[in-house]
């Protein structure tokens, strides 16, 4: 499993698992709100069409298929999902801040809300932590897209704004089951040389 | 002519428009793409529902382009899927992009498309069922025996890399049951079932899905035949245990029942009463107290004055031999009662605080009453103040408005009884323990025994112990109490002044200095400061030993009498007997309210006990 001399000791392999843990748990959740939203606001009305290349991470050059993933090597693979994390930090704030300030705010979409933004911050640090371990070398200020959907979310317009709430947690749906396959992925190649 | 042709022309027309509704030819209806699935996230199938078809072979075409892309592409596979899908392979497959799709329905009428479809094979996943399910019964020779279960995953899943990630269920039950047993196995793949019926027959079933996805469907069943002799031992063994267990306990019962009461005592013996050597119930009753008290081994007991006569100081008779002494109030708590002990205030009796030989001490009360202070309990039921609760309270408490008396039962503290805090209840409890008395000696007189007076008075002086002045008018009360009927040497100390109790007279007084094993008074005469008083000429001695109590006379007259010289009697009067409740209530309280003041100085703090000397009221009195 590790090779003589490999970073990846024990506790680091148990963070993994650990990450792996939240980023499950974080998926579940954002689909449960997506889920939430879209019943109560804005089923059948067809956001989906507005949805189409609104997420702001599309710009990074993720694995799309079971292929490219195998094909990635494990540095860039941890730095990809680090800034996909990092990029994410923002939007959440956002998000958490925006609903919160609604007018009878849906308070089970707000503490999803509020969690998954929590829960991203340790997950994040999680990651951070291995690259730090793992790959020390890897530079700090990894590039990362930014969010600008906050004035969106703002627009007094009720149609444009359900959109951008719309988009906001599609997207955050989709990335955080990216983000959970991708752990999902390195944990059977870390810990079980590609053996699960 | 021209009309001819017109006229064929329409007709021809008609004709035709006939043929093609006769025919029902028409455009094909809009298709509609109901369903996509990927079993593994690598391929993906989409199937639609076809619209009318006109009549006319129609053809149907899906299209599609993918999130980010402009370009248009046609399914690249009709037939995998079955009729009417599309399949698109792993080369077509992307994850974590939207798909837009739709069909086409084309016939020779013409042609309709369905709604677009947006679908992102994220949120499509289903697996297929899992296979090879094998149930196996496995008895193992020192283990309890369990159905076994095992299975594969789907094919075409990819577990080993991760990109895949299943969790199963499994369930079963007996063929005729009605509701299915359902277990979650999570990740592995096979599972142990330990609680079976054993003979009967269980269908088995298992299914499986992706960590975010559906469930597949179940896979098809496999039958098990359960052997008869399924059941542990161990059940075995624990249905035997408990079916004994229950005929014991069966037996017992009806023994019980049968035998009834004599079985009960034969467990639960009662618990024996109170019970004093050669202390005879019946006697008390009759009245007879110096066959009782002789039986007892007392001589010529003397009555009792009246309470407020008796002692000044706290007495406390120990007779160590005798563990027999009953509690008051209570048959069942028997030899906690009094135990006379020394007077000397350094002589502890060794039981602990509660047992300070001071009725004076605040903290508790404990009059521990001499041998001869006997009390039937059920004499004891009698009071008439209805005030008097017999829950005597047996804490060492403090004496705010309660008087201990004796403890009353098994309590830590030997201390008397506290009555509720009521102005008449320290009466009742006098009243009761001199009704004994009055019971036990007869009509001679209530043996309000030194020790009950003593009581009652230490009773007294400790209601007024609490209230600090009040307290010392208790004490002079008491010391004044104490009558010497005598007119020999008995040098009772008897400070006198107004005595309620009739007839005082001239007395000696003495000052109790001990009382000794025997049950014997040493008595100190007061020649100091009693110079005025008549004195007795045969007691010069500082220290007489006035062993006994020789009798009750006339009712709460004690008669003491030395031992080498059995002649000196004191005498202690008490008054005129009335009905003993009321008027020991009364007494009590004439008591009470009569007392002065005592001096500060008579009260001699001795080791934490408050005594009188009673010498000290002689003053007062003079």
């Amino acid at each position: 499993m590790n090779i003589k001399g490999s970073p990846w000791k024990g506790s680091l392999l148990l963070l993994l698992v650990s990450n792996l843990l939240l980023s499950h748990y974080i998926h579940n959740l954002s689909s449960e709100m997506f889920s939430e939203f879209d019943k109560r606001y804005t089923h059948g009305r067809g956001f989906i069409t507005k949805a189409i290349n609104s997420c702001h991470t599309s710009s990074l050059a993720t694995p799309e298929d079971k292929e490219q993933a195998q094909q990635i090597n494990q540095k860039d693979f941890l730095s990809l999902i680090v800034s996909i994390l990092r990029s994410w930090n923002e939007p959440l704030y956002h998000l958490v801040t925006e609903v919160r300030g609604m007018q009878e705010a849906p308070e089970a979409i707000l503490s999803k809300a509020v969690e998954i933004e929590e829960q991203t911050k340790r997950l994040l640090e999680g990651m951070e932590l291995i690259v730090s371990q793992v790959h020390p070398e890897t530079k700090e200020n990894e590039i990362y897209p930014v969010w600008s959907g906050l004035s969106s979310l703002q627009m007094a317009d009720e149609e444009s704004r359900l959109s951008a709430y719309y988009n906001l947690l599609h997207c955050l749906r989709r990335d955080s089951h990216k983000i959970d396959n991708y752990l999902k992925l390195l944990k059977c190649r870390i810990i079980h040389n590609n053996n699960c | 002519m021209k009309e001819n042709v017109a006229s064929a022309t329409v007709f021809t027309l008609l004709l035709f428009l006939n043929t093609c509704l006769l025919n029902g030819q028409l455009p094909p209806g809009k298709p509609e793409i109901f369903k996509c699935r990927s079993p593994n996230k690598e391929t993906f199938t989409c199937w639609w529902k076809p619209g009318t078809d006109g009549g006319l072979p129609t053809n149907y075409s899906l299209t599609y382009h993918r999130e980010g892309e402009t370009l248009m592409h046609e399914c690249p596979d009709y037939i995998t899927g079955g009729p009417n899908s599309c399949h698109f392979g792993k080369q077509y497959t992307s994850m974590w992009r939207t798909y837009i799709m739709m069909v086409n329905a084309t016939n020779q009428m013409g042609s309709s498309f369905s709604d677009e479809l947006y679908v992102d094979v994220t949120y499509i996943v289903q697996p297929d069922p899992p296979l090879e399910l094998a149930v196996e019964v496995k008895q193992p020779e020192d283990r309890k025996p369990y159905l076994w279960i095992k299975w594969s995953p789907p094919t075409l899943i990819d577990l080993k890399t991760g990109w895949f990630t299943l969790l199963y269920e499994i369930r079963l039950k007996p063929e005729k049951a009605a509701e299915w047993e359902i277990h979650f196995a999570g990740q592995q793949t096979e599972f142990k079932i330990l609680s079976l019926h054993p003979g009967q027959k269980y269908l088995v079933q298992v299914r499986c899905k992706p960590d975010h996805g559906y469930w597949s469907a179940w896979s098809p069943a496999t039958f098990i035949q359960i052997p008869s002799d399924f059941t542990m031992n161990d059940t075995t063994v624990w249905i035997s245990v408990a079916v004994l267990s229950a005929v014991i306990c069966l037996i017992i019962v009806w023994a019980v029942a049968l035998k009834g009461y004599s079985m009960v005592t034969c467990i639960f013996p009662p618990v024996p009463g109170p019970k004093i050597k050669g202390f005879d119930a019946h006697l008390l009753e009759k009245g007879k107290s110096e066959e009782l008290l002789s039986a007892l081994g007392c001589q010529d007991f003397p009555p009792t004055s009246d309470y407020e006569d008796l002692l000044v100081e706290y007495l406390e008779v120990d007779d160590s031999e005798d563990q027999h002494l009953m509690s008051v109030h209570s048959k069942e708590h028997p030899s906690q009662g009094m135990k006379p002990t020394y007077l000397d205030p350094d002589t502890d009796s060794g039981r602990g605080s509660c047992d300070s030989p001071s009725l004076l001490s605040e903290k508790c009360e404990e009059p521990q009453t001499n041998p001869s202070t006997f009390y039937d309990p059920e004499v004891i039921e009698k009071p008439e103040n209805p005030e008097t609760t017999h829950t005597w309270d047996p804490q060492c408490i403090s004496m705010e408005g309660k008087i201990p008396y004796f403890h009353a039962g098994g309590s830590k503290c030997s201390t008397w009884p506290l009555p509720q805090p009521s102005q008449h209840n320290p009466r009742s409890s006098y009243h009761n323990i001199t009704d004994v008395c009055e019971l036990a000696v007869g009509p001679a007189g209530a043996p309000a025994t030194l020790l009950d007076e003593a009581g009652k008075d230490a009773l007294k002086s400790s209601q007024t112990i609490k209230s600090g002045e009040e307290g010392k008018a208790t004490q002079q009360r008491e010391v004044e109490s104490f009558h010497s009927e005598t007119d020999q040497d008995t040098p009772w100390l008897l400070p006198q002044e107004k005595t309620p109790f009739g007839s005082a007279k001239p007395l000696d007084y003495v000052e109790i200095h001990k009382v000794n094993k025997d049950g014997a008074l040493s008595l100190l005469p007061k020649q100091r400061e009693n110079s005025g008083q008549p004195k007795k000429p045969g007691t010069p001695e500082n220290n007489k030993e006035y062993a006994k109590v020789s009798g009750v006379m006339d009712n709460n007259i004690l008669v003491l009498v030395s031992d080498p010289h059995a002649k000196n009697m004191a005498c202690f009067e008490e008054s005129a007997k009335e009905g003993p409740p009321s008027l020991e209530q009364n007494q009590a309280e004439k008591a009470l309210a009569n007392f002065p003041a005592t001096p500060s100085k008579c009260r001699l703090q001795l080791g934490g006990l408050d005594y009188l000397d009673p010498a000290c009221f002689t003053h007062s009195f003079h």
